[in-house]
């Protein structure tokens, strides 16, 4: 079968072509090489993290504290049962904090104050803005107290108070609390006492209850809302609110940085895939001079131009291979920098990039190529 | 002649020049757009972190603020009345705010005073405020501000209340389920005591899923008319655009005393929320200012982050672009060995054809960075207009940035392509080799 002998023949010296070039003009190779690295590396790198941003930014913003409570439905007291039976049915992985808050009118000296038992680890977690000076309560009976409370009855961390009160079903307790720490919001927790909840428990002789159950989940509003109608359908008993303060200006401001990221990485991504082509054709267009060689040999338009689209297929290759392991340390190192956290890898985006960079890289050899291959070999082998 | 021959190199072989102007500009207008949206980044997020209002509150200095939580407690009808005298701010001196150092950095502030009315026999907190209040300050500026800007949370149906208006106020939906009521409707109010105080219309309906939407607003006017305390206001928030805290700020915020002369100094003139804080009261001698953490400290956080990504961002463009613009240069000086081997074979020297070699590719770097750097300009307000709605600031100092870069990475970026001159053999290179 003569054709097809033909044919292999054709292959094998595309090929002897294609590695002599590639060997033999090293470091012209390498230039090429390397530009088309750096636009795969910008492009991995950066899409990467466009892509993460969301997740990590709106881990940042759970700062802002609760964007979502439980209270119950009836206008009661919330069981905590049920708020733990409703936890089941958050995802686990969005969710940051999830912390009870009872309120409790106290006496100290005949005068009124509120007490708020809570759970002190859970709200470091959802209310990280809190500044405690002195100790987060460890002992029993140990309290924070708000910083207005504290300056009104001139409290100092260390020092014990006797407390007394009436709990719901009309019985008078009495007890001692120590302050560990006063605690600084600039909010209405100024004015209260913070109590761990068993303590409390203990207090009034009622247990298994809280006024508002705080939850932060770093989820959007629309999530949000469905995760609430959820709540309230499998657990009748709780009303599940957005805090809207939180969660209406978390999806405006992180929208706008959602828009930012990506416009930047566009923007990023165009001018360095120009940048890659024109290193290409720079490369490409320096042999006018072998391919006016090569047609003056007898070599066809198409042997050519296939010869060069293999080049740059390698070349884009390669090139997007390595800039992929590039971008992707690249965007890792971003992340650990800015989040201290380190950005969700997709592999899958590795051959999409070399798969592009692959592409970029051929179509600006096409060009050049068939500039070159219009003009009169005998004309660029005379030196124009 | 040697002015000739580089005139004679950029007008005769067009391509070539173009093409490194070309790079450099690219490179330049990635470098300029970064540059000048990362110098405005944090101003422009941190105006969008306004949007979860105020950042202070000015309350009467004594035991106003701690009465705040006896509201709360009063409502839900838990606590014997507290017995604590109220204490008051004037709402002719609020003005004072706009009026210190950092004036410029208040974004709005909105007075407040709540009192308590009885609407179909039901006792509710009434929240008198300034809705959307146009003020002429003594110093000629005016400024409008009032509550319609800094609750950009509400979800409202039906209109905010207007200052003017003695007779609308604003139901939030908890109380509208309760009273049955819709926008456009009207009910009595009494006070207290049982006087009657007329009727009002609703002219909104808010949602804001906090515990104001089981309170009526209404123009700060007519509550102080209810509670008999005509001038007078509660507490003031104010949003002020602020530096995120450091070390200065945190020891200033503790006790502004303990700092020496140059630190209080830069302390005071630096737009920390403290230094904020302490200015207001400075004008407002009679009031207290408390920081709101839970809006100041989750502010600083996110523009830390947000400057960080974008620096990081940006630094990696520049090492991009010069990589990118430095990789062309090779290229194109590579390219040229055949002419560099004719001017070396007629005796030029390699010194006088790098210069000339050079000479030129600043030339066609610089004519490519100009343009660049009025592209990246178009680029930086493309994202300033498309994702904050406002112009980015171009600032001077991106200009050197990039001079400096441009020089720096076009004469590196020549450096391999430099030895490779120096080694060539003009007989090899004019031979065809």
């Amino acid at each position: 079968m003569p054709p097809k002998t033909l044919k292999t023949k054709n292959k094998t010296f595309l090929f002897r072509m294609l590695a002599m070039s590639l060997v033999r003009r090293r470091s012209r190779m390498a230039v090429a090489l390397v530009g088309i690295a750096i636009g795969a590396t910008v492009l991995l790198g950066m899409v990467s993290i466009s892509y993460d941003i969301p997740r990590q930014m709106s881990l940042e913003f759970r700062s802002y504290g609760a964007n979502m409570v439980f209270v119950s439905a009836a206008g009661a007291q919330v069981a905590l049962a049920d708020a733990e039976q409703a936890r089941k049915l958050l995802p686990a992985e969005q969710l940051v904090g999830m912390t009870p808050f009872r309120y409790l009118n106290i006496r100290h000296n005949r005068v009124p104050y509120t007490a708020v038992g809570t759970d002190f680890a859970a709200v470091q977690k959802t209310s990280p803005y809190w500044q405690v000076s002195g100790e987060w309560p460890k002992g029993p009976n140990e309290v924070l107290a708000g910083a207005d409370a504290a300056e009104y009855a001139r409290l100092k961390p260390g020092m014990e108070l006797a407390i007394d009160g009436v709990n719901s079903k009309g019985s008078r307790f009495r007890g001692k609390i120590r302050v560990s720490g006063v605690v600084k919001t600039g909010g209405k927790e100024d004015g209260f006492f913070f109590m761990a909840l068993p303590d409390m428990e203990k207090l009034t002789g009622e247990s298994g209850v809280a006024d508002v159950i705080e939850l932060s989940l770093s989820a959007a509003e629309a999530d949000l809302k469905q995760l609430a109608g959820a709540v309230h359908e499998t657990v009748p008993s709780l009303e599940a609110r957005l805090v809207r303060r939180v969660t209406q200006s978390e999806a405006a401001v992180l929208g706008k940085l959602k828009m930012l990221v990506t416009l930047v990485t566009g923007i990023v991504l165009v001018l360095t895939m120009i940048c890659v082509a024109t290193t290409m054709m720079t490369v490409v267009m320096e042999r006018r001079y072998e391919i006016g060689l090569k047609k003056a040999l007898g070599a066809g338009s198409r042997a050519i131009a296939r010869e060069f689209l293999a080049e740059g297929l390698v070349l884009g290759l390669a090139g997007g291979l390595l800039g992929g392991v590039c971008g992707l340390l690249f965007a890792q190192l971003i992340s650990v920098e800015v989040f201290a956290r380190t950005v969700s890898l997709r592999l899958n985006f590795i051959p999409v990039t070399v798969l592009v960079s692959a592409l970029v890289t051929m179509t600006a050899c096409f060009w050049p190529v068939r500039r070159a291959m219009r003009v009169d070999p005998a004309v660029v082998l005379r030196g124009e | 002649m040697f002015w000739k021959m580089i005139f004679g190199a950029l007008t005769r072989q067009r391509g070539k020049p173009l093409m490194i102007a070309f790079a450099v500009g690219l490179g330049v207008s990635l470098a300029t757009a970064m540059l000048n949206v990362m110098f405005d980044v944090g101003d422009k997020v941190n105006q969008e972190l306004k949007t979860y209002g105020a950042n202070l509150i000015v309350a009467p200095r004594g035991l106003a603020a701690f009465n705040d939580l006896y509201d709360l407690t009063e409502d839900e009808g838990r606590t014997e009345q507290s017995a604590r005298p109220e204490q008051f701010l004037n709402e002719a001196d609020i003005l004072k705010i706009k009026m210190i150092f950092w004036a410029h950095n208040i974004v709005d502030f909105a007075p407040y005073l709540d009192t308590r009315v009885l609407a179909g026999g039901e006792a509710i907190t009434m929240t008198g405020a300034w809705f959307d209040r146009h003020l002429d300050l003594p110093s000629g500026e005016t400024v409008d501000t009032g509550m319609n800007r800094m609750k950009s949370w509400w979800e409202v149906q039906g209109s905010f209340a207007r200052d003017e208006s003695l007779r609308e106020v604003m139901v939030g939906t908890e109380l509208a389920k309760r009273m049955r009521l819709a926008v456009g409707d009207s009910f009595t109010l009494a006070a207290p005591d049982g006087r009657d105080l007329g009727q009002v219309r609703v002219c909104g309906i808010f949602h804001s899923g906090g515990e104001e939407d089981g309170r009526v607003f209404a123009p700060l006017a007519l509550a102080q008319e209810i509670a008999g305390q005509p001038g007078k206001v509660q507490r003031v928030e104010v949003s002020a655009l602020t530096t995120p805290e450091n070390e200065l700020a945190r020891r200033a915020a503790q006790n502004p005393n303990s700092l020496s002369a140059m630190e209080w100094e830069t302390w005071y003139c630096t737009c920390y929320i403290s230094s904020v804080a302490y200015q207001i009261e400075e004008a407002l001698p009679e009031a207290r200012v408390k920081t709101v953490l839970q809006v100041a400290q989750s502010e600083g956080a996110i523009l830390q982050k947000t400057q960080l990504l974008m620096l990081l961002l940006t630094l990696l463009s520049l090492i991009c672009s010069a990589l990118a613009i430095s990789n062309l240069v090779t290229a194109n000086v590579m390219e040229r060995s055949a002419e560099v081997g004719l001017l070396k074979a007629v005796g030029a020297h390699t010194g006088a054809v790098i210069l000339l070699i050079m000479t030129e590719i600043l030339l066609s770097a610089f004519v490519g960075a100009v343009g660049g750097y009025c592209m990246g300009l178009g680029f930086a307000q493309l994202i300033g207009r498309t994702v904050f709605g406002s112009f980015v600031t171009a600032k001077a100092l991106v200009i050197p940035i990039v001079a400096v870069l441009v020089l720096l990475v076009t004469l590196i970026g020549s450096l391999p392509a430099m030895r490779m001159l120096f080694l060539l053999r003009p007989t090899e290179v004019l031979h065809g080799k």
